[in-house]
């Protein structure tokens, strides 16, 4: 039996950009599997849009290799198997959403009955039927999201390049959105998405690539990440009656754990297993004549991981 | 509140160097030109100076002396010497029609006496009274040295007589004379302007239809930089649609507009100033499709010179007023001095004005539009491929 991994939708080894001193990638290498959707994050300046931008054809990298379905990245190629969208409205706001979405399709080489069957498409994907004859400039944010999103995809590319597709959209429209790349997703549809919504990205993503000053810092899934950088304890918080006279000692020997400070009416600390070591905290905590007030428990996410790989400072 | 939106507004101001210069580089820049034009600041010493041609039908002594004073006038410029190659009064009028002259001078002899006809072109309106008051002149010169030349030859009693006599008359009688004597001596005839509409008409249709494609072609290029910033050329460029495609669809329609823009204008021009539209269908459709495909064209290139829609209005706005000025469709380009008139011919304006000239008031055959067509669809294919090279790195940065 062959157990080889099938060839990736997207493969970018060594990718290499810079605009005079600036060095904007310094070698990015990652992969990317058919129906895959991976969440591309980083902070701002980390090299995020000029990655994307060398994938829609946009810029030329300097140095490095691209490869779609295991052949060498050509220009034309390209832009019939990949769908760009922009993170800005990229849309003409005095034609409507027919008009918008048949230009971009013809734009993408569409004619005839398959334009005509992929508008249809289109117009019941996004949910505008009823607003297909309605000037997109009129429309609200998240409407005009999704248009800008089905104009990307008019041509059914295998793979879907999203600068931050829900910046300044409700919840509610992200959720259509998110809902709308589950569906292309599920047909195969390889998704990369740049975001700094990292709850979004947690959630509605396969993997993860954390991307920071023109680097790969990591990847792989949610849990793999958490595993290889924070750890996977979950951080307990006991809000206690009164302030601790003293810390709380978990035994009498010299090495015995001890937890909180003093004055503090906050205990915190990492456990392993919540369900075994939690009950014993409390316990402790009650012997020692505290009341609890209140527990939290919080399970490592991507903003820990993302903050513990990227740091705590500013980059813009 | 009101002292935070002037603070406000002044510090943005002059965050914003480009519109900071603008500001007030564009009110110097309009006012130099202007006083250029009519100051005379920069073609200083060389005034208009009048095309003409001359005919001497006599051939006397007076009409030679005559010749020789016109040839000496510094607001004349002989465009060719009849002297020399014998020109006749048909083609000394030809030469009128075709724009080579603006005026014909022919001296013949009327009742016996010396007297000129000036073949007009009215569209230039100053050149008839210059040219006019500079013949009667040199004419009356002319006459009165004769008649010193032939006193002081011997035939003096007769000629004190005449002048005791003419001394003794009446004054009024003297001066209602000297009027019919000029009126006689000199007579403007009109060759270009019979049955038509008034030149000035067809001028400024012609200067306000080239202004205004130059104006509607930077905005479509204006167009071009707004999709640069909302992203759309990104996203378009991603699809299988090439720049040479992008940049040619919109050199076309931009034409195309320009075209239908002109049209309406001289459609209006025929109904309402009956300028003859449907009489010139033909120089007519090749003057404005050549002008407007030149006219996108520089816009695309303005717009792809930019960095921004700010940057284009500004260029734009110095750029086509300097060269509407400069070209004519301000103010007719006969006014300016030799120099100024051949800055001119750098500008699309003066190009495109005197092919609808031609067409229009001269009623020449298309054939003669061949150097406007030729300089004015050279120069659109040079701005459209000047373009195409700056949008590379719109393609690539």
């Amino acid at each position: 039996m062959n157990y080889a991994r099938p060839t990736p939708a997207l493969a970018i080894h060594d990718l290499r950009k810079s605009y005079g001193d600036l060095h904007a990638l310094k070698g990015v290498t990652f992969g990317l599997q058919r129906g895959e959707r991976l969440a591309f994050l980083g902070p701002n300046g980390a090299g995020k849009t000029t990655l994307i931008r060398c994938l829609a054809g946009l810029t030329n990298a300097d140095h490095g290799e691209i490869f779609l379905a295991g052949q060498p990245f050509k220009s034309s190629e390209a832009r019939q198997q990949i769908g760009f969208v922009p993170q800005e409205i990229a849309l003409y706001a005095d034609l409507t959403t027919r008009q918008n979405l048949e230009a971009f399709g013809r734009f993408h080489g569409l004619r005839r009955r398959a334009l005509r069957d992929r508008l249809a498409w289109a117009l019941q994907w996004t949910g505008l039927e009823d607003r297909a004859n309605d000037l997109v400039g009129a429309f609200s944010g998240g409407m005009q999201r999704r248009v800008n999103l089905a104009c990307g995809v008019m041509h059914e590319p295998r793979i879907l390049l999203l600068d931050e597709p829900t910046v300044g959209v409700d919840p509610q429209s992200r959720q259509r959105i998110f809902t709308m790349l589950d569906e292309l997703s599920a047909t195969g549809t390889s998704i990369l998405l740049t975001t700094h919504h990292l709850d979004e990205a947690e959630e509605r993503s396969d993997r993860i690539v954390i991307l920071d000053q023109g680097m790969v810092v990591a990847d792989g899934s949610i849990d793999e990440l958490v595993e290889q950088s924070v750890g996977t304890q979950r951080l307990v918080r006991l809000r206690i009656d009164r302030p601790l006279s003293a810390p709380i000692r978990a035994g009498v020997a010299e090495d015995a754990a001890s937890f909180g400070t003093t004055g503090a009416d906050e205990i915190s600390t990492r456990i392993d297993d919540v369900s075994n070591h939690l009950p014993s905290l409390i316990e402790l905590v009650r012997r020692r004549g505290y009341g609890i007030a209140d527990v939290q428990v919080e399970a490592p996410s991507l903003h820990h991981v993302f903050l513990h790989l990227t740091g705590y400072e500013l980059r813009d | 509140m009101i002292l935070t939106v002037l603070q406000i507004s002044c510090r943005r101001l002059l965050h914003n160097r480009v519109e900071l210069l603008l500001t007030f580089l564009v009110p110097i820049a309009f006012f130099s030109i202007f006083a250029i034009i009519f100051g005379g600041g920069l073609g200083r010493g060389t005034t208009p100076r009048i095309k003409v041609v001359a005919v001497d039908e006599i051939q006397s002594v007076v009409s030679s002396q005559v010749m020789s004073a016109l040839a000496e006038q510094e607001s004349l410029r002989f465009v060719r010497d009849s002297g020399a190659d014998g020109l006749k009064r048909e083609e000394a009028i030809e030469l009128v029609r075709s724009g080579s002259a603006t005026m014909a001078i022919i001296l013949r002899k009327e009742r016996e006496q010396l007297a000129a006809e000036l073949m007009a072109d009215a569209s230039d309106q100053v050149a008839a009274q210059v040219v006019s008051a500079v013949v009667n002149r040199s004419i009356m010169l002319s006459e009165a040295e004769y008649q010193v030349s032939q006193l002081t030859d011997g035939d003096q009693k007769g000629n004190e007589t005449q002048l005791a006599v003419g001394a003794a008359g009446d004054p009024d009688d003297e001066l209602f004379g000297i009027e019919e004597s000029l009126q006689r001596k000199v007579e403007i005839i009109d060759v270009m302007g019979e049955g038509k509409a008034n030149p000035v008409v067809s001028m400024y249709a012609s200067g306000i239809a080239v202004m205004f494609l130059l104006f509607g072609a930077t905005g479509g290029g204006g167009a071009l930089l707004e999709e640069r910033e909302n992203q759309t050329l990104d996203r378009l460029l991603s699809t299988q649609m090439s720049m040479d495609q992008l940049l040619l669809g919109k050199w076309f329609y931009m034409s195309s507009i320009g075209v239908l823009q002109v049209g309406v204008m001289f459609v209006w021009a025929q109904l309402v100033f009956n300028v003859d539209l449907l009489g010139h269908l033909d120089g007519f459709l090749m003057m404005t499709v050549v002008t407007a495909l030149a006219a996108s064209a520089f816009g695309l290139f303005l717009a792809t010179l930019c960095k921004s829609r700010g940057q284009l209005n500004g260029l734009s706005v110095i750029l086509i007023l300097t060269m509407s000025a400069l070209g004519g469709s301000m103010v007719p380009r006969y006014l300016m001095s030799d120099e100024l008139q051949q800055y001119g011919l750098w500008t699309f304006n003066a190009w495109a004005l005197d092919g609808y000239t031609k067409v229009f008031w001269r009623e020449l055959p298309v054939d003669s539009l061949a150097p406007q067509l030729g300089v004015l669809l050279i120069s659109g294919v040079v701005f459209l491929l000047a373009a195409r090279v700056l949008a590379v790195r719109w393609e690539t940065d």
